[in-house]
């Protein structure tokens, strides 16, 4: 510790007990239905309280780990590998696996011990809220696909939206997240590319596929098949590309919030997560899912051939 | 040289999604704001709007993170 650091530890100290004694003087003093005037002084003692402490616990440690805000940041496009019985494989692999791991085990308790107790006359707490959530499911993919009967679509959206949250959550123990990785989100674009070729395909047959990839116009079709074979297949890669630069745009953001605080990051990057490995995450994969959904839907139906004989003329519109 | 580039591509892109959204949204509370029932089914819409006019956003982003990380 140098002289700068004892002033600024000393400074913080008197801060924080004067802020300490006000607290407590102004929360004696409040009569027993406190308006909010009445309130502010305690409110604004409590504000200057959590500062000053803030600032101390910052001064300390910088002054013990030597740590100081840069903003130079260590990025990589693409994990770290390590070395695994010969195979070199990515970090971020390992991570998923974990998160599947604890997936498993969290689902298999639930499953085990809280699924039993379920009943259908006195449904409880959990039940309502697991039945929403499979409602919830249900509801947005019969909505986005329409009544063609796919029993394991829903259940795979929701296990591929859980599976993405646990990669963000691992987020908060310092590992860096599967979903910031391109090889995870090219995955992920890769299942929805199969399910919309499956999909289509179980419809309306490989025939059927065929017209629907080249229109309703059956002499446009040669022209138009190889042009929509080729924006079917950037359906996986810009899938993986919006997912990955989101997750890599929240984790820069931490990264360089954590670098420029330094040793004063106590606290702050825990709101700022509550946005970035939280609410972001949530918004990205409902409109992964909801985007694949919408690719699915794209891939399955079918336009009718126009006609050949002419339509009578549409009745003119009355003016209101 | 490369974080000029990376700045103009960002510049560039940041603009027309920002612009895409603004317009987007505007449109979507215009109709929420005329038929209220339908806001559910709205919001739905103009989610997936918004994230096909981020997404331009993002492709750019991603390759001015591949110019600046070089």
């Amino acid at each position: 510790m140098d002289t700068k650091q004892i002033i600024m530890a000393a400074v913080g100290a008197v801060a924080l007990s004067a802020f300490l004694v006000g607290y407590v003087l102004t929360s004696r003093a409040l009569p027993k239905n406190p308006t909010k005037k009445q309130k502010r002084p305690k409110t604004l003692c409590f504000v200057g309280l959590l500062i000053s402490a803030w600032f101390l616990v910052g001064t300390f440690i910088t002054a013990f780990s030597g740590k100081k805000g840069h903003l130079a940041i260590e990025f990589e496009m693409f994990s770290e590998r390590v070395d695994l019985f010969g195979f070199s494989i990515a970090k971020t692999t390992i991570t998923g696996a974990g998160v599947l791991l604890a997936l498993i085990l969290l689902l298999a308790l639930v499953r085990i011990f809280i699924i039993p107790k379920f009943n259908v006359e006195t449904p409880g707490s959990a039940q309502s809220a697991l039945e929403m959530a499979v409602e919830f499911v249900d509801n947005t993919v019969r909505n986005a696909t329409g009544e063609f009967p796919m029993k394991s679509l829903p259940p795979f959206m929701l296990t591929i939206a859980l599976y993405m949250f646990g990669c963000a959550l691992s987020e908060l123990f310092g590992l860096r997240a599967p979903t910031s990785d391109l090889t995870f989100t090219f995955a992920l674009g890769l299942c929805t590319f199969f399910l919309l070729n499956y999909y289509g395909i179980r419809k309306n047959g490989v025939l059927g596929r065929l017209k629907n990839m080249g229109g309703a116009v059956p002499a446009m079709r040669p022209v138009m098949i190889p042009l929509k074979a080729v924006s079917d297949i950037s359906v996986p890669v810009s899938l993986a590309a919006r997912l990955y630069g989101n997750m890599v745009g929240g984790l820069l953001v931490m990264d360089l919030l954590k670098g420029v605080l330094g040793g004063y990051g106590s606290g702050i990057p825990a709101v700022a997560g509550l946005w970035f490995n939280l609410i972001h995450p949530g918004l990205q994969i409902y409109i992964f899912v909801t985007l694949s959904l919408t690719f699915i839907d794209e891939a399955m139906e079918l336009e009718e051939t126009p006609k050949k004989e002419k339509k009578p003329k549409k009745a003119k519109r009355s003016e209101a | 040289m490369n974080f000029i580039a990376a700045g103009i591509i960002m510049l560039g892109a940041v603009l027309g999604a920002g612009f895409g959204m603004c317009y987007a949204t505007s449109k979507a509370v215009d109709a929420a704001a005329r038929q209220p029932e339908a806001a559910s089914k709205i919001q739905t819409i103009l989610l997936l709007g918004c994230a096909l006019a981020e997404s331009t956003a993002i492709y750019a982003f991603v390759v001015a993170l591949l110019l600046a990380m070089k």
